[in-house]
Parts: C-alpha cells; sequence; structure tokens
C-alpha cells in the first residue's frame, strides 16, 4: 500500500513539473504568474534528487553507511566533525550562497524570462548539483582533500598547478566583478552609502564585543549587529535628506571603487577576528533570513511576470550585455546552475564534517538544487518589474543615450514603454535621487525584492526601507566575500612566491604580507576601476569573464570528477559527468573565442579595441579603454589555454585507462567500518 | 507541535554551528577546559586562521 502511495505521488509530482514546464515553454503573450516557474523548479528538483541524485548515489559512488568518513576516522573536534545531515545541509548552503545566483540570473533576464529559467532548472538538475555532489564524494573518500590536491593525484602534476593558477585567476575577477555590483549599486546615494559604511564600525564593534566583552557569544553580538544595521537604514535615510551629510556621502563610481580598493586592502590585513569573522557571521545569518523571507513573500505574493518569454534581444543586440542567448546566456547564469566555485567548497570544510556517507546525497546535490531556487526567485524578482523599468535601471548610458529623456526614448522604441516621470515617481518612493543607468543587477533585484516584501505588508510607504535592506543585503555579503578573497589570493600568491624566495612564503612576514595584499587587491582593483569608467558599463566585459572563469573551473571539477569515474567503472558511466563537461567545454569555448574575435565590437575585445583605435581619437582614456580591451582579449584567451591544458591531460589518461596502457589507481583511502552510533549524529 | 519543536531545535543548532559556537563547545569538550576569555581567543584564532585560508563562494 505504501509502495503504490509512493509511486501515485511521484506520477503526480512528474505530472506537475511536465505541466508547469510545459505552460512556461507555450504560454506566449500573456503574463504568467510566477507560481507557474515556482512549481516547474521544485517538482524538477525534487525529481532530479529522488532519482537521478539516487542512482548516482546508489550505482556509481555505491555509497556505504558503514564505511567511516574522515569526519569518524579523524575527528579531533574542530574541523574533522561528524555533523547532523540538515546542519551540514544549511552549513554547505550558507557556504555555496553568494551573490552569483541573485546577480546572474537578473542580467540575464534581458533575454526574456524563459530562456534564464530554463537553464538554471535543466543545468542544476544535470550539471551543478552533480558536479557538487561527485566532488563531495571524492573529497569525502580521499580525507578532505581540496580540488587543486585530487587534481594533482589523480589526473597529474600539470593539472594539479593548472587548478592552483585557475583558482588564482578565477578570484581576481570574481571580486573585480562584484565589487563593481556594489560601485554600480551604490554609485550616488547617500543612503545606500551612509548603510553599508556603518557596516564597518558595526562589524569592528561586534569583534571587539566577542573578543573582550562576552567571548564566544556570536548568536548574541549576531543579533545586536543586525539591529545596529537595521538602525543604520534608518540612519541613511535621514543622511539622503540632511543637506549637510548628503554630498559627503554622495560619491561617484570611481570614489567608491578608490573606496573598496583602500578599503581591501586594510581588510585583507587587518586582524580577522576585529572585522572580517564578525561580518562573516552577521552576513551568513542574514543571507539565510533574507533567502527565507524572499520564498516566502514570492509565496504569498506571487507576482505576475512582466518580462516576455523571450525579448527581442535574443538576436544578440542585449544592452546589458552584448551576444546571443548561445553561449551568452550559459555563462551569465552560473552559480544558480553550475558553478565551478562550489566544487572548492565542495572539497573543503564539507566532506570533513559528513558523518554518514549516504548523507552526502542531500548535502551536496539538495543543497546545489536549493541555491538554484535562490537563482529562480532572482529570476522571479527580476522579470516582476516592468521592462520598461528593468531596462532603464539595467541600461548603461553609452547603449541607452546619456540623458533620461534619450534613454527613456531608446527602450519605448524597444517596445518597452517608460517615461522619465515613471522612473522619477520610483526613485522618490525608493528614496533615490536617480535610478536610470544602475547597472550590474543588484539595484533591480534590490527593487524586485522591494515590491515583494512591500507587498506583504506595509505598501509603497515602505519601498525604501526595503530597498535599502536588499542593497544592504547584497553590498554586506560582497564585501566579506571582497576581503575574505582578497586574504586567500594572498595566501595563495605567498605560497606560489615562496618557492621563488622563501620569505615571501611566510604568512607571519610583514613586508611579505604587504606586499602580496597589495598585488591582488591592485590585480582586481584594476579591473574594477576599469569597469567603472568603461562607457559600455563594465558588466558588459566584465560580467563575462567572470561567468567564462567559473564556468572553466567547473570544467576542471567535472575532469576531475571523469577521471575518478573512469578509474572506478570505466567508460560505464563516463556520461554522468562527460555530458555536462561537454556543454561547458562547448559554451565556454564558444564565448571566449567570441569575446576575443568576434568582428561586433560590443562583443569581441579585439574588435572593440580596433574600433576605438579607428575612432582617430588619440587621448589618455581613449587609449586607456584600447588597452584595457586588449588585456580582457588576453585574460580570456589565458583562461582558455589553462583549461585546454586541463582537459587535453585528463583525456590522455581516460584514454590510457580505458586502452589498458595506463592503471587505473585508485587514490581512496582504505575501508574501515564506522561505529558511529546514530545519537552522535 | 512536537515537530515544530524539533524544527526549531534543528534550527537554533544551525545556527550555533555556523556561528562557530557549537565548534567551541566541542573544542572545550575534547580538551576538558572550561570557557574563559583567553580560551575563547585561542580558538577562535585557530579557528578563524583554518576557516579563512579557504576562498568564499561567488
Amino acid at each position: 500500500m505504501k509502495r503504490i502511495l509512493g509511486h501515485t505521488l511521484w506520477a503526480a509530482v512528474s505530472v506537475a513539473a511536465a505541466f508547469a514546464l510545459g505552460s512556461l515553454a507555450l504560454n506566449r503573450g500573456e503574463p504568467i504568474n510566477s507560481l507557474w516557474l515556482v512549481v516547474a523548479a521544485v517538482c524538477t528538483y525534487l525529481i532530479g534528487f529522488r532519482f537521478y541524485a539516487k542512482f548516482i548515489a546508489a550505482k556509481v559512488m555505491v555509497l556505504d553507511n558503514d564505511r567511516a568518513t574522515p569526519a569518524e576516522r579523524l575527528r579531533n573536534g574542530h574541523d574533522f566533525e561528524p555533523t547532523n545531515k540538515w546542519i551540514l545541509f544549511g552549513h554547505h548552503f550558507a557556504a555555496i550562497a553568494g551573490p552569483g545566483p541573485l546577480v546572474g540570473p537578473v542580467l540575464a533576464a534581458q533575454f526574456g524570462y524563459l530562456p534564464g529559467t530554463l537553464w538554471i532548472i535543466i543545468g542544476a538538475v544535470l550539471g551543478g548539483c552533480v558536479q557538487d555532489f561527485i566532488i563531495l564524494f571524492c573529497s569525502m573518500r580521499r580525507d578532505g582533500k581540496s580540488l587543486g590536491q585530487m587534481a594533482r593525484e589523480e589526473i597529474g602534476k600539470v593539472g594539479g598547478i593548472t587548478a592552483l593558477l585557475t583558482v588564482l585567476a578565477i578570484i581576481i575577477i570574481l571580486l573585480a566583478v562584484i565589487a563593481l555590483v556594489v560601485v554600480n549599486a551604490l554609485k550616488g546615494s547617500p543612503w545606500g552609502t551612509f548603510t553599508i559604511a556603518a557596516t564597518m564600525p558595526i562589524a569592528v564593534f561586534m569583534g571587539l564585543y566577542l573578543r573582550y566583552w562576552r567571548p564566544g557569544k556570536v548568536l548574541e553580538v549576531s543579533l545586536i549587529g543586525f539591529a545596529l544595521v537595521v538602525l543604520s537604514i534608518f540612519g541613511g535615510q535621514a543622511v539622503s535628506q540632511s543637506a549637510t551629510l548628503a554630498p559627503i556621502f554622495t560619491l561617484s563610481g570611481v570614489a567608491l571603487a578608490l573606496s573598496v580598493i583602500i578599503y581591501g586592502f586594510f581588510a585583507s590585513a587587518l586582524p580577522v577576528w576585529l572585522l572580517l569573522a564578525p561580518r562573516d557571521y552577521l552576513s551568513t545569518f542574514v543571507k539565510l533570513g533574507v533567502v527565507f523571507m524572499l520564498a516566502v513573500g514570492i509565496v504569498l505574493v506571487r507576482p505576475q511576470l512582466e518580462l516576455p518569454a523571450f525579448s527581442r534581444f535574443t538576436d544578440g543586440t542585449g544592452p546589458i550585455f552584448a551576444g546571443k542567448i548561445f553561449p551568452f546566456c550559459f555563462i551569465t547564469i552560473a552559480c544558480g546552475a553550475i558553478s565551478g566555485f562550489h566544487s572548492l567548497i565542495s572539497s573543503g570544510t564539507t566532506p570533513k564534517m559528513i558523518g554518514k556517507e549516504w548523507h552526502a546525497w542531500p548535502v551536496g546535490y539538495g543543497s546545489m538544487a536549493l541555491e538554484s531556487f535562490v537563482a529562480i526567485m532572482a529570476m522571479i524578482a527580476a522579470c516582476a518589474l516592468q521592462p520598461g523599468v528593468y531596462f532603464a535601471v539595467n541600461s548603461p548610458a553609452g547603449v541607452v543615450g546619456a540623458t533620461h529623456e534619450a534613454a527613456v526614448s531608446t527602450i519605448t522604441a524597444w517596445g518597452f514603454p517608460v517615461t522619465v516621470q515613471d522612473m522619477t515617481t520610483l526613485a522618490a518612493d525608493v528614496g533615490e535621487h536617480d535610478l536610470f543607468h544602475r547597472t550590474g543587477g543588484a539595484p533591480s533585484l534590490a527593487l524586485g525584492m522591494a515590491h515583494i516584501f512591500a507587498r506583504t505588508g506595509g505598501g509603497r510607504a515602505i519601498l525604501g526601507f526595503w530597498y535599502h535592506f536588499a542593497i544592504m543585503f547584497e553590498a554586506l555579503f560582497i564585501l566579506t566575500i571582497i576581503d575574505a578573497g582578497t586574504r586567500v589570493g594572498r595566501f595563495m600568491l605567498q605560497d606560489l612566491l615562496g618557492h621563488v624566495w622563501k620569505p615571501l612564503g611566510r604568512t607571519s612576514w610583514i613586508p611579505g604580507v604587504i606586499l602580496t595584499s597589495a598585488a591582488i587587491v591592485l590585480a582586481w582593483g584594476y579591473f574594477l576601476y576599469q569597469g567603472v569608467v568603461d562607457p559600455l558599463g563594465g558588466i558588459n566585459s566584465l560580467w563575462p569573464l567572470f561567468g567564462i572563469a567559473n564556468q572553466l573551473l567547473a570544467a576542471v571539477a567535472l575532469c576531475l570528477a571523469t577521471t575518478v569515474l573512469v578509474k572506478m567503472h570505466g567508460a560505464r558511466y563516463m556520461w554522468i559527468t562527460c555530458t555536462p563537461l561537454a556543454w561547458l567545454v562547448t559554451v565556454t569555448f564558444t564565448a571566449g573565442y567570441q569575446k576575443i574575435f568576434s568582428p561586433v565590437p560590443r562583443v569581441g575585445f579585439l574588435a572593440q579595441a580596433a574600433e576605438l583605435s579607428a575612432s582617430g581619437v588619440a587621448d589618455a582614456a581613449t587609449r586607456a579603454l584600447i588597452f584595457n580591451a586588449r588585456l580582457d582579449a588576453v585574460v580570456c584567451a589565458v583562461f582558455l589555454v589553462l583549461v585546454a591544458t586541463i582537459l587535453v591531460d585528463s583525456i590522455r589518461v581516460w584514454a590510457g585507462i580505458l586502452r589498458g596502457t595506463r592503471e587505473a589507481r585508485i587514490t581512496e583511502t582504505p575501508f574501515v567500518l564506522s561505529r558511529l552510533r546514530p545519537e552522535e549524529i | 507541535m512536537r515537530l515544530i519543536r524539533k524544527a526549531a531545535r534543528l534550527l537554533v543548532a544551525l545556527l550555533r554551528e555556523l556561528g562557530d559556537e557549537n565548534a567551541y563547545r566541542r573544542h572545550l569538550a575534547a580538551h576538558h577546559r572550561t570557557h574563559s576569555r583567553e580560551e575563547w581567543q585561542k580558538f577562535s584564532q585557530e579557528r578563524l586562521r583554518w576557516k579563512f585560508v579557504h576562498p568564499k563562494c561567488c
């Protein structure tokens, strides 16, 4: 009876998924309710989790709860500790959820809601969740080793060094692009700038409180910190209305970029407990809370999707970033569908905390499915905006025109009516002076979220509070990633330079710390500055570069996963990782090739440089733009070469094993019987 | 009601895990020590040094 009930339930879930996906795909011309997206996504994740992931767990990985995990064997009460699977699920989700799944879908919404939504759902179920799950499994069977260590051991030395260089390069581009998102969100906004500036003394206060006054009371101090941050949002409103203070906190893009660069340097060199750690605690709690609030808000409000299923920009002429759906939709949305960065988390903290092998199933596959759902929510928030407003906020002045009149005329001519009055009223409602040309995705996401939150209660009267709450939420954890990322980049650089000159490798040698911190900050700071002064808005060049880099790291992770599967089962289950790998290689190499060589100046870096050279203008700014475009082309080429290297190296290993000319040596730790009692986890 | 209580307990446990409070308790138990400012500082220094050598996800 139970069996029949189970079959009936799963049949109902399958029918609901098929019906919702069909409704999304076939509906044209009429606004569609966002609940269709929610049903399509949730039902597809459930089917993927119950059937595909369970098949991988049982038949491919052959998970065994009798086998002791590293958490049990190497238990030290610190990093190796068997943890309850649902707590670990939340822990892993908090670690993988960053700004990517929020910003990427907002930018990709320029194609309409359908391409991005389908990629988020299908990409996650067949690619992203599988990648996270298998890398977690590989690391769990290898004492919690990192991606780089595993690549070196399973593929070879070349693979290991290439993985390390790829990660360092990606960190630099990642920090630049997310810093650009913050700069664009705060540009000319005294309210937002004050709120974010206030989080720094608040974090320092929390650090001191935790270290000297109430040691160990992290939840207590985080609650106090959250209350202070909410107060600072109200303070920001007062600042924006003050004739004296408002000009002080009204900063240009360049001034904000310099502030973030200087901040990044000091934050990476300061003691971690003072600024970084307390803000990291706070941003993690706020992040989980806001994601939950957004999910509840969407279910309560059920907004209509105002953007069409496909917009006119599928032809590659989009104002936010140039390029056709294939390949650019698939690199713009990385984190919500498949993200190489997750493989670093899946081979970092999480494998050291898994109590039983089967817990990897919900933790590895399930957490990524939830992250994918966050991307769906971001897509809903963006598509719930009036299309004219969405494009007015996200389009750079270089594309739609510098004046408000020119911008609304261009956007209305595209078929998305909007007036200067609409934008002025909206800006006044959210307490901003101007919402035109606020590229980067964060302001439009904040607008979408604010509308959803305001409709659950409070209405237009508190739209300004919710808008700045959303901006604070985005900026808070982006800044945490910037200072943590700069620190990690510094450690990696010190690790590399230590081979050249030993003192540079010592993390306690102050001149070495300052030098390497400055080198990392200057590296991402240069790309950030380049994005800020770019007349096309910066996102047009930097976000695709970041997307390519992130997806290439996913290709590295899938190469490793395929190598492990080939060593375990020969060619039998290669398709599981080779299918997403083949897709990613096709997408990223096509995107990379187009970003370098496309003859369209808004797409191809070299064509952009050539157009600027041919314009005859030879001032310093133009020369800098030409240099930047060529530099971006070189960076893109370096990414492609790095991944081609690891791909060729991996294929060589697979061919050797399948032909029998190479030993399929598995580096798993030997079986040890688990003695962990259920009540311990 | 029992389910709600269980969910609330799980949520608090998750928040304590994310806030390193559980790890601190384990540290005290493993080393047979009692809570003090110095002990927290020692634990926190080691924990944070380990925590912030890993990149945070995008």
